[in-house]
């Protein structure tokens, strides 16, 4: 194991690994990735694996569209097939407050370049025939928005970080950060003490305990999300489709599986990841009724994670003012894959540069908070 | 040749046994048999077998058949007849019909020796005509002369040795036998027989009998049922079993008919499975010139017939010669009364008695060895799982270093002198009811080193990752090979790392072939080769590799894929099993419809709607 390391990245997950990815693409070599457990085996092994950009606030829809753009080479720049698909992503209206607000986003990622478009329920329709879609009012479409297996990118990331110079250890947690008067001097680890003076806390589900081992409060929570998977089908569906008042996401992988999911207002703050019961009653009741074929489709398995909230349902991507070169990218609220490459190339940057180049990631920082925020409403 | 002085019919253990000492008196013989080969049973028994060493005990029945071939083909006074049957005894003559150029020759031998063993029972039951229905010996003359399989799914009908040797040797030629029925409320054959059937989880059922066998041009199923204390059947208790082969093996029956022919006098004894013989304790019948040894005089095994064999070939010498070695006929006569002393043989000496033949009970030492895991604990030692009073003593003869003791009475149980001992193994090696298994524990690892007698193929190589099964042939988990040692002609034993807990259960193992084309998950369609690909790529925790490769996330939720994903994985990291992680185990455990999860929500107390 290393003992010194310029950048101890904390957490095996996609934002951790792509940090690690573009840190060393950009020239520094001797960082450290520390993961307690195996590669994505939090939030990110764990999540849908949708990838957007049709959302409400304008940071995130520019952030994610940065992140497509890197999606769409990652294949020929990292040199692995992730399962990437671009089959647009259906957002789905079912009130006249939906309808008012689809406008006013479309309008808004048109603004920013994006190909997103409204369509009617007829024409809805006529592209997803297999669909009930009694009630609805109004649909968006992004042709470009898609899904990849958030496992395999994590891996693609670790392993290119790994040749170029990186040290990756897994089943390694970290125990304790070393802070002398204001300024990191290392990390302790199951495995041993790394000495550094950087450290990026890209810890997931456990970002909170992770910037408390540095004496930093973060205001990001743990909720458990649940999912769950199909036995395999013929491909029919596209999209990854949403509905926000109907609380539920659904998409068909490469493989044929649907994965859907949905939140729950109730759930209290937790780090649980066992499935519930009633999640599965609910959504097994609720999802035929838009999908009537799934009746008779048989779930496979049911899982849960982690969505680490942060208070206005966007990511925090920052550094402490209390403690220099304290880095931190959580608290992605649930939609950290699909962000992933934008946030680990303007983190890369930030950390080597002083600054982000390519995307403009000011208004993630913690200081929002002070002013009064404004939430992210596309959250399922 | 048209004139012998001895003909012997039929070329099994007891007629080439017969053949040897009268040959070896320089008298001219004759042996006629059926076959293409000599040997009888002989040729088609790969189990090594019991009894003494003297007379073959831990050599398999193929190998003395060769034995005993050697010895006769190199006196020249002895001829082998084979593909030939003798079709009568007549006052004026034997004739023997040569079957492959259809023509017959009649001798007429100063003495006969009939030695034509016995003809399977066959059991009642309905649609028991249909192809797929077989006796146990078909069943062994197919596999193991001409190696042809009988089918791939196969109920046995009887617990008795038979039908126990021939469903391992079904088991050991990748036949699955579904289960041993029996119609008493006991296992008919030796307990370590049973045990070695048991730990390969073929399941032996008690009480039970077949009522018919299902299908129309050939057997698809059988349907067995319980039976009361007077073997009736109980209704209700009937099950289906789907088999392609139905094996009998319910018993054999003296084939007599040429000693009647030839005027002796035939006495129906059911301890001796039907009509046999009257004859003397040199083994000369009713009719002074007729002699017979083996099962025709009565079902027993081999190794009685073997000695029977050598009796009538010698009382054969004493007539013609008017001399024999009477030291040697006593000697003879010696061994099968000790054989016969002990309880197993109890129906024996019944039967024989009727016969007024009397054989002597002498109580073995009984007592069953316990093994004393305490008092040697973590030294390399046998131990020997054989508590039933059987005639066997190999271990004994076997042990370089004096500390297996049988004694006197070859029926006695093994005792054992841990301090004599040096853990050498050859006993196990040896022993033909592979009941000896080497065991030392290391309990500083938490582990014991467990040796198996094993007798599949493929034979293991040290580091290979295998199941451990258990007594009942459970699976305890996945073990490591630690050492191979093969034994020329003898049972290889294969050492393996169990868990200390484990180490008085476990009792065989299982090979997973691992090629590179075969399947590892059938619900993904992955095999080895994608697997180790993987691994070598880098993914190293099992839900890395299913998350890469989509193992275990098919509708089997990993129940066929799980394990043996872990052991290769095992192999290609060399992380012992037992300290990788499994993975999840995810609900819902089958696959479950839509429909029936979300009926459950409206008796439930949690639904939204």
């Amino acid at each position: 194991m290393r003992a010194e390391a310029s950048v101890v990245i904390i957490g095996g997950g996609i934002i951790g690994t792509a940090i690690a990815f573009y840190l060393c693409k950009k020239g520094m070599k001797d960082v450290v990735l520390v993961e307690k457990s195996y590669l994505s085996s939090g939030s990110t092994g764990r999540c849908g694996g949708g990838i957007r950009q049709q959302w409400s606030e304008r940071m995130n829809v520019r952030l994610a569209m940065r992140s497509v753009k890197l999606f769409e080479r990652f294949e020929e720049e990292i040199g692995m097939d992730i399962e990437y698909y671009q089959g647009g992503y259906l957002l789905l209206a079912y009130t006249d407050e939906e309808v008012e607000l689809f406008h006013k986003n479309v309008a808004m990622q048109q603004e920013e370049g994006l190909d997103v478009r409204l369509l009617s329920k007829e024409e809805t329709k006529e592209k997803f025939p297999f669909m009930n879609l009694e009630g609805l009012k109004l649909a968006t479409f992004c042709p470009t928005d898609g899904h990849a297996n958030p496992h395999l990118a994590t891996m693609a990331y670790a392993k290119a970080a790994e040749k170029m110079g990186a040290m990756i250890l897994t089943h390694t947690e970290v125990t304790d950060i070393d802070v002398q008067s204001g300024q990191i001097k290392g990390v302790l680890t199951t495995k041993g003490y790394i000495k550094t003076s950087v450290v990026v806390n890209a810890a997931g589900g456990f970002s909170r305990e992770v910037g408390l081992m540095a004496g930093v409060e973060l205001p990001t929570e743990s909720y458990r999300h649940q999912i769950f998977v199909t036995e395999p089908l013929e491909h029919i569906l596209d999209p990854l489709v949403i509905s926000f008042v109907n609380n539920f996401y659904i998409r068909q992988t490469k493989s044929g599986n649907f994965i859907m999911g949905q939140g729950d207002k109730d759930e209290p703050p937790s780090h649980k990841h066992d499935p519930s019961w009633k999640f599965l009653t609910e959504m097994t009741e609720k999802m035929p009724h838009f999908f009537p074929f799934l009746k008779e489709v048989r779930v496979l398995r049911h899982w849960a994670g982690l969505y680490n909230m942060s208070p206005d349902a966007q990511p925090i991507i920052d550094k402490s003012d209390k403690l220099s070169d304290f880095y931190f990218a959580i608290g992605f609220s649930g939609h950290g894959f699909m962000l992933a490459p934008a946030v680990g190339e303007a983190m890369a940057d930030w950390i080597i540069y002083g600054s982000p180049e390519e995307v403009d990631i000011s208004n993630l920082k913690m200081e929002r908070f002070s002013k009064g925020v404004s939430r992210e409403k596309n959250v399922v | 040749m048209t004139e012998c002085d001895v003909l012997i019919i039929g070329g099994g253990p007891a007629g080439l046994a017969a053949g040897i000492e009268v040959g070896k008196a320089g008298l001219k013989a004759l042996i006629v048999d059926e076959g293409v080969r000599f040997g009888g049973q002989l040729v088609k028994q790969t189990h090594k077998f019991f009894g003494n060493e003297e007379f073959y005990a831990s050599v398999r029945g193929f190998e003395i058949a060769e034995k005993l071939l050697e010895e006769l083909r190199a006196m020249d006074n002895v001829e082998l007849m084979p593909e030939s049957t003798v079709i009568g005894v007549y006052e004026d003559g034997v004739p023997i019909l040569h079957r492959p150029s259809d023509t017959t020759t009649l001798l007429r031998p100063k003495r006969l020796v009939i030695a034509t063993g016995a003809s399977e029972k066959f059991l009642q039951f309905e649609n028991n005509d249909l192809p797929g229905v077989y006796g146990a010996g078909a069943v062994q003359t197919l596999m193991n002369q001409f190696g042809i399989m009988p089918g791939e799914n196969v109920l046995m009908i009887g617990s008795g040795n038979i039908g126990l040797i021939v469903s391992y040797q079904l088991m050991q030629a990748g036949v699955n036998v579904k289960a041993i029925i029996e119609a008493s409320n006991r296992v008919g054959g030796y307990q370590v027989h049973a045990n070695k059937v048991r730990r390969l989880g073929v399941p032996i059922l008690l009480r039970h009998t077949i009522i018919r066998a299902l299908g129309k041009e050939e057997v698809q199923g059988a349907v067995i049922a319980q039976v009361n204390d007077s073997w009736e059947v109980i209704p209700g208790t009937e099950r289906e079993f789907v088999v392609d082969t139905i094996c009998v093996a319910v018993g054999l029956s003296p084939s007599a008919e040429l000693v009647s022919q030839a005027g002796g006098r035939l006495q129906f004894i059911s301890e001796l499975g039907g009509y046999v013989p009257v004859r003397d304790e040199n083994m000369r019948t009713t009719a002074s010139n007729v002699f017979v040894a083996g099962d025709v005089s009565g079902i027993e095994e081999a190794t009685t017939a073997m000695v029977e064999g050598r009796i009538a070939g010698l009382s054969c010498v004493k007539d013609l010669k008017g001399i024999t070695d009477e030291k040697r006929l006593k000697k003879f006569q010696e061994q099968l009364r000790a054989f016969r002393s002990g309880p197993t043989s109890s129906k024996v000496r019944k039967g024989l008695e009727k016969l007024n033949l009397s054989f002597p009970e002498k109580l073995p030492r009984e007592t069953a060895v316990e093994p004393s895991y305490e008092a040697y604990k973590g030294k390399l030692r046998p131990i020997i799982e054989c508590s039933e009073a059987i005639p066997c003593n190999p271990c004994e003869t076997s042990c370089p270093f004096g500390a297996i003791t049988i004694g006197e009475n070859i029926n006695n149980v093994p005792v054992i002198d841990y301090e004599k001992c040096t853990g050498c193994g050859i006993c196990a090696t040896k022993c033909p009811g592979l009941a000896i298994f080497m065991m030392q524990e290391k309990e500083e690892k938490g582990t014991a080193t467990v040796g198996i007698p094993y007798e599949f193929l493929p034979i293991p190589s040290k580091g290979d990752q295998v199941y451990a099964l258990r007594k009942d042939g459970s699976v305890a988990g996945v073990a490591k090979v630690t050492k191979v040692v093969k034994a020329p002609n003898s049972t290889t034993v294969v050492y393996i790392e169990v868990p200390l807990e484990e180490a008085r259960e476990v009792r065989h193992i299982k090979v997973v072939e691992m090629k590179p084309e075969a399947i590892v998950c059938r619900c993904e369609e992955l095999t080895v080769e994608d697997v180790e690909k993987a691994i070598e790529e880098g993914y190293t925790d099992f839900e890395e590799l299913r998350r890469r490769l989509r193992i275990a996330m098919g509708p089997c939720g990993g129940r066929t894929c799980r394990l043996n994903a872990l052991m290769i994985l095992s192999r290609k990291t060399g992380t012992p099993i037992e300290k990788l992680d499994p993975g999840t185990f995810r609900p819902p455990v089958i696959p479950t419809t839509f429909k029936a999860v979300s009926k459950s929500a409206k008796g439930g107390e949690s639904s939204e709607g």
